[in-house]
């Protein structure tokens, strides 16, 4: 004998007869084209950064860059030959310049 | 337009042939989506990217089967990768939740209202979809294709490329377990 919790459970069961399909939502078809449209957008930008032209630019502007670092790298060894010759880094140099030459702390 | 000129002119990007296809398939696509997603953004959401990626890749139909099952398989496909990552996503919610980060109540999509259901039955379909949600994937999918999308045995069977005495199992299965959900659930 069926008890009431099979007829419970048989006419939640049965919930969903007579169910009408859920239509998409209005101007589906516009939104879909202007999704589209956005994502092909921002693809053409993500594959303009790997196409071969931006690529030789961008290494042609760091080939520059470099040349012109290790150009005015290489002139600074010079200015500090100079400084060298006039005031050689000794201990009594480094001292000076720490202000550690005083005899008392309380000076 | 046949569905043989309209697989053509997808393959040559035709935006008619895209037009009629999104016109034909439209309503299914999103009533399946909702069914399984049970949430109108998100079923809106993945119909676009079901349209989207078979605009893309009609090319690889191979048309073993109809245009209609490849279209439900994407859309079934898709629905239930985004249950999937947004069940991932909650995960994190709650560690996040349980570190005092997020105050946010993480509550279930259990109060569903499917907008083509009978006014008398509401509650009833309430209760149901929330319970489907508690089922394995393959007997939820058969269930839903099969209440709310109104499809044959044939037709399901075809689109879970299985034989129709599977979908026949795998219905009983799902109403017997959604049976033992409904009796342990609270008056």
């Amino acid at each position: 004998m069926r008890n009431k919790a099979d007829n419970r459970s048989d006419h939640i069961l049965t919930g969903l007869d007579g169910l009408h399909k859920a239509a998409a939502p209005d101007f589906f078809y516009t939104r879909l084209i202007a999704r589209m449209q956005k994502e092909s957008l921002s693809e053409k930008r993500a594959f303009f950064i790997f196409s071969p032209a931006f690529i030789t630019v961008s290494l042609f502007i760091l080939f520059v860059l470099n040349i012109v670092s290790i150009s005015r790298f290489d002139k600074r060894p010079e200015m500090n030959d100079t400084l060298h010759i006039e005031k050689p880094a000794t201990i009594e140099t480094f001292a000076e310049a720490y202000e550690l030459m005083s005899a008392s702390v309380y000076e | 337009m046949t569905e043989k000129e309209l697989i053509i002119g997808l393959c040559n990007k035709d935006e008619t042939a895209f037009r009629e296809l999104v016109r034909l398939f439209q309503d299914k696509v999103y009533n399946t989506a909702l069914g399984l997603l049970q949430q109108d953004n998100d079923a809106e959401d993945i119909a676009q990217e079901v349209f989207i990626q078979v605009y893309r890749s009609i090319q690889s139909f191979k048309e073993n089967s109809s245009l209609s099952t490849w279209i439900y398989r994407i859309t079934i496909t898709k629905s239930l990768d985004h249950l999937r990552k947004k069940k991932r996503k909650k995960r994190f919610g709650l560690v996040k939740h349980l570190f005092g980060e997020n105050n946010e109540p993480l509550i279930d999509q259990a109060d569903f209202n499917h907008p083509g259901i009978l006014r008398e039955r509401k509650e009833d379909a309430q209760i149901l979809f929330g319970l489907v949600n508690g089922l394995p994937k393959n007997q939820r999918t058969a269930f839903l294709l099969n209440k709310v999308e109104e499809l044959s045995y044939r037709e399901i069977a075809s689109i879970l490329n299985t034989t129709e005495q599977a979908v026949d199992s795998l219905l009983q299965r799902a109403k017997q377990n959604l049976r033992k959900k409904i009796n342990k659930f609270p008056r």
